[in-house]
């Protein structure tokens, strides 16, 4: 009865715009990660991507056991969906209820630290960060201050068929991009007789792979003038950038132009195609499948293409470096602790779980450890040839508003030009990007 | 409910033309099955048979798999267990509550009723997706965020418009002199409403309640907003329990049949009540 | 019980009618749970969304909780002058029209046609009426996602057994003609059981005699069509049609789910621009202003509707 009471009168409170919102406390300097404080009774409440817990979750425990070991706070990690995690993160920050520590991709995180989202940190409080892999701490860096800590990177590498380069008379991994496009010629005549055979398998709004053709002609997505931001798909480099990639694509690749690359694996692993652009481990989901989907622990059945994959770093094509970085929520009770849990979950030994998990480490000190890992060799030197989007606080903005998706898809169908469809994505990255 | 016959009208039609109808209706009904069919189909496949270039049209290796993968997924039976809750909560109260609303809408007289009757239709066409941020923030500061509660107070709000509408036209169905007779006989108005509308709208409240039922089954954006993820329904489960390796579509079309069984089972119960719940709630005048 | 074409009430005794005025506070009494919870729980968020719309609020705003600057009608002049906009309003009505009036038609001929079937065949009818009724909107627009999948789906592999057509990999939504199509005959398919089966359950009203005789009198069955049973229908076909145009002009969950949760522009309706405008570029108060916009529109045409409907509640 009590308890229907207070909701009564909070519902009442409610009603008449009592905005008690959240303490919007002004700027009390970095949060340490080495106090002393004691955590016992308390909580901390921990926000992971699912990735953490359907690959890594031993290393998420082993971090949260020395945590608990060393604090006396217990930790509840919720793990999130990519899908629709940032509307529910929003909505949660609005609140007064948050999340202590969060994960967010790092090419998300700008827009959160740009509005006072997360707290400020002390970046010599964690272990290499004076090797963080910029393309991650970028998005955590304001005006000198850092808000937020990497956690894991994924670089995009080639991964192809030896069974069918082997047919075609081609005994190694492309070494130039020259390379690259006589391997993929040589593919398509070898397995003209089947009509589905893409010799490169790329969906259309892959763009993480076409701006990685952008780059690679020296262009660039947008940078900063001034105080503006200005769209640079249009310049020559970008457009012959993209150019390539349609081409290529076009000759090809037989994806649906409407896909992303979300399901390129499966897709792959169903023989039709020779050669893939991807994340490191989307070899190993391409040659196997968990019996049970929803169980990560299940027994892994090999599809057509077991045991004839191999990746390589894409020739001459700087690979995009996406990953995730964590941060402490500026509303957060426990500020310290958090920063603690961080501390515990980014270190050398974390980072170790990590490697062996087939995740990149958050260091550019740690990439020749994971070169020894033969599953993610390919993809931590491609790690060191790598580039992130602009850094700007409305960049998620971008991604979410589909416009470099729809520019590729225009292009693709040839509703629009590259020249058109460059111009077309530069004015919308204008007006959002400068948005104020 | 008078059922009157619908025997087929008969007269005047052809041999030829009546074949032709009972074709057409047989097509058409398998034509609706069709999607119905693949569903089941797809969710009785092995996973290799699933994603096949070359699919078939029955399962050559049949497995259960795929339901034994929804079920076993941790938060599947929560869902479904939450769910029901949360849909028996909200449709029991806006029932309950407008029953009422409706009783006074469709029994008395008196001033401001047709400002009730222009707000309970007005409101049936405010997008709820517009609110979830105010709605968010005012549920957080109830501490109803996270709560089945929360979402089944929302899902109330939902179905309480239509709830009211559709009673209303049940008890106008009701003859009044019923009402006056019972009086003239000494019956106080409380007993009126207890010993007569109450029973003879009994239909009325079963077929009102499939919609409140479809609807708070069906909803996942403000549940997936407001819960955690222990706290969700099945729907919202089902969007949103994709693996990292993209849709795995087995697992993905057992736990819809899985979701739909309610429902099915919902109307089978009450199937002979549907025609006439729909259509007599909202015509009669 | 009941009758779609009422007959007119008898007018309440003086007694009755004496009774009800002299305790007014019982309907209110009986009204106001109702007028309470709708009052709480959709009257202040619905007028926070009316404020938001006059104000300006971002993400900054929204997490820091300081109160977000007042811009006037800026984001309605913003709305109003753009023409993304327009064009999002012109695709939301023009698929309201077009697959009410597929569904309304379908549904009436599926209602017509149920009447001359065997009665064996009704009951198939009804049955697979009845499961297609109960599958929720999702897993339905899943179903469709999975038929008309590019690599996997069987609509492709069907069309492609055709000889001389080639449809292996065929994207449907990369034509935005086909994508619609797509998505209207999944909006239709869904919609015809409740369509039908109320329209058929409007049908039995129909006094058989009647249209016996008109047979007799040497109408053809559509002249019985057109001159009896579509006017006893009317008010049912008023109404369901009226639902069905409130239903698909929210259209949100469909193109939602077939798109994989990230429309495209010639894909978005105004439910999801709304939702895209707030929730992904955290536009809040545009998209606040883009749902006033789209509850005025509604009005606009439902102003019918709601004088239909009044007109039926203020007899009674």
């Amino acid at each position: 009865m009590k308890r229907k009471i207070a909701v009564a009168a909070a519902l009442a409170a409610s009603l008449f715009g009592v905005a008690a919102c959240g303490g919007n406390s002004s700027d009390e300097g970095a949060t340490s990660a080495n106090a002393k404080v004691d955590g016992t009774g308390k909580t901390l409440k921990v926000w992971l991507m699912v990735d953490a817990e359907t690959a890594w979750k031993g290393v998420v425990e082993d971090a949260t056991k020395r945590f608990t070991e060393a604090t006396g706070a217990q930790v509840k990690v919720e793990y999130q969906q990519w899908a629709n995690h940032l509307t529910k993160l929003d909505a949660t920050l609005a609140g007064s209820d948050v999340p202590d520590v969060v994960e967010l991709g790092n090419t998300e995180f700008s827009k959160y630290v740009f509005n006072g989202g997360f707290a400020e940190l002390n970046k010599g409080d964690f272990e290499n960060s004076d090797t963080w892999l910029s393309g991650l701490s970028g998005a955590c860096e304001l005006d000198g201050k850092t808000y937020c800590v990497p956690y894991y990177a994924g670089a995009r590498v080639l991964i192809y068929r030896t069974d069918l380069f082997q047919k075609a008379g081609l005994t190694e991994a492309p070494k130039t991009y020259a390379d690259f496009l006589s391997a993929a010629d040589k593919l398509q005549t070898g397995n003209a007789a089947d009509k589905k055979f893409s010799a490169v398998y790329m969906p259309g709004q892959y763009w993480y792979a076409a701006m990685s053709w952008v780059k690679s002609k020296g262009g660039e997505i947008a940078k900063k003038d001034g105080d503006k931001w200005v769209g640079q798909l249009s310049s020559p480099q970008s457009q012959e950038g993209l150019q390539a990639w349609v081409d290529m694509v076009k000759k090809y690749s037989k994806a649906d132009v409407t896909k992303n690359e979300n399901e390129q694996a499966g897709i792959f692993s169903q023989g039709s195609a020779g050669m893939f652009y991807g994340n490191a481990w989307e070899q190993g989901v391409a040659e196997e499948v968990r019996k049970d989907p929803n169980d990560p622990n299940s027994e892994l059945v090999p599809t057509k293409v077991k045991g004839k994959l191999k990746a390589a770093p894409m020739p001459e094509v700087p690979s995009f470096l996406g990953g995730s970085n964590l941060g402490v929520t500026q509303k957060s009770q426990n500020k310290e602790l958090a920063a603690q849990w961080i501390k515990a979950f980014t270190d050398s030994k974390s980072m170790e779980g990590l490697i062996k998990a087939n995740a990149l480490p958050n260091s550019t000190a740690l990439l020749d450890k994971a070169a020894e890992n033969p599953a993610i060799a390919p993809a931590a030197l491609a790690a060191k040839a790598s580039w992130f989007p602009p850094n700007a606080e409305k960049w998620a903005d971008v991604e979410k508003g589909n416009v470099l998706q729809t520019m590729l898809t225009d292009i693709l169908t040839g509703k629009k030009s590259v020249a058109d469809g460059a111009k077309w994505a530069d004015e919308q990255m204008n007006s959002t990007l400068n948005e104020a | 409910m008078a059922r009157h016959d619908e025997g087929v009208v008969t007269v005047g039609r052809s041999r030829t033309g009546t074949f032709f109808a009972n074709t057409t209706g047989i097509v058409f009904g398998l034509l609706m099955l069709f999607p119905v069919y693949w569903v089941l189909n797809t969710a009785f496949k092995p996973d290799n048979e699933v994603r096949s270039f070359t699919p078939t049209f029955l399962p050559q290796n049949p497995t259960l798999d795929n339901f034994k993968s929804a079920l076993g997924e941790e938060l599947f039976i929560p869902a479904m267990i939450n769910g029901l809750i949360i849909t028996a909560m909200a449709v029991a109260a806006a029932l309950v509550v407008g029953f009422l609303a409706a009783l006074a809408i469709a029994r008395f007289s008196f001033y401001g009723r047709k400002a009730i009757i222009l707000v309970v239709l007005a409101v049936q066409l405010v997008p709820f997706l517009a609110l979830l941020i105010p709605l968010f923030l005012m549920m957080q500061r109830a501490q109803l965020t996270d709560s089945l509660i929360g979402v089944a107070l929302v899902y109330l709000v939902l179905l309480l418009p239509y709830t009211v509408w559709t009673l209303r036209g049940f008890i106008s169905g009701i003859p009044r002199e019923l009402d006056e007779a019972a009086m003239i006989d000494g019956c106080s108005r409380f007993q009126v409403f207890w010993r007569i509308i109450l029973p003879l709208t009994g239909p009325g409240l079963v077929a009102t309640s499939i919609y409140g039922f479809i609807q708070a089954w069906n909803e996942f954006i403000i549940i997936n907003t407001l819960n955690s993820p222990e706290k969700q329904n099945l729907m919202a489960w089902l969007l949103y329990n994709q693996t990292e390796r993209g849709t795995a579509w087995g697992p993905l079309m057992a736990g819809a049949i899985i979701t739909s069984l309610p429902v099915v089972i919902f109307f089978l119960l009450i199937q002979r009540n549907i025609a006439t719940g729909l259509t007599a709630g909202a015509v009669k005048g | 019980m009941y009758a779609v074409d009422s007959p007119p009430q008898p007018k309440p005794t003086t007694r009755a009618r004496r009774r009800n005025r002299s305790d007014a506070r019982v309907p209110w009494l009986l009204s106001l749970p109702t007028l309470l919870i709708l009052a709480a729980l959709l009257a202040y968020p619905l007028y926070r969304m009316i404020v938001l719309s006059f104000q300006n609020m971002r993400l900054r705003e929204l997490i820091t909780g300081l109160t977000p600057p007042w811009v006037g009608f800026e984001q309605y002049t913003k709305a109003l002058g753009d023409g993304v906009f327009w064009g999002v309003v012109a695709r939301t009505a023009a698929f309201t029209v077009v697959s009410v009036t597929i569904s309304v038609l379908l549904g009436l001929s599926i209602a017509l046609l149920m009447r001359r079937v065997h009665p064996r065949v009704r009951i198939f009818m009804m049955v697979a009426m009845m499961f297609v009724w109960a599958l929720p909107q999702l897993v339905a627009a899943q179903a469709f996602r999975w038929l008309t999948d590019s690599d996997f789906g069987v609509l492709n592999y069907l069309i492609d057994k055709i000889p001389g057509v080639d449809f292996a990999n065929h994207s449907w939504f990369v034509n935005p003609w086909e994508g619609w199509a797509v998505i209207t005959t999944l909006v239709v398919w869904a919609g015809i059981p409740f369509l039908a089966i109320s329209l058929s359950a409007g049908l039995t009203q129909v006094p058989k005699e009647l249209l016996e005789a008109a047979t007799v009198d040497g109408a053809s069955s559509w002249q019985a069509l057109r001159n009896i049973t579509l006017p006893i229908l009317k008010p049912l076909l008023t109404i369901v049609t009226t639902l069905s145009v409130i239903w698909n002009f929210g259209l949100f969950t469909q193109n939602w789910a077939l798109r994989d949760g990230h429309p495209e522009p010639v894909y978005q309706t105004l439910s999801t621009f709304s939702y895209t405008q707030a929730f992904g570029q955290s536009r809040y108060s545009y998209g606040s202003a883009i749902a006033v916009i789209t509850v005025l529109l509604m009005f606009g045409v439902m102003v019918f509707y709601i004088r239909q409907m009044f007109k039926i509640g203020e007899v009674d």
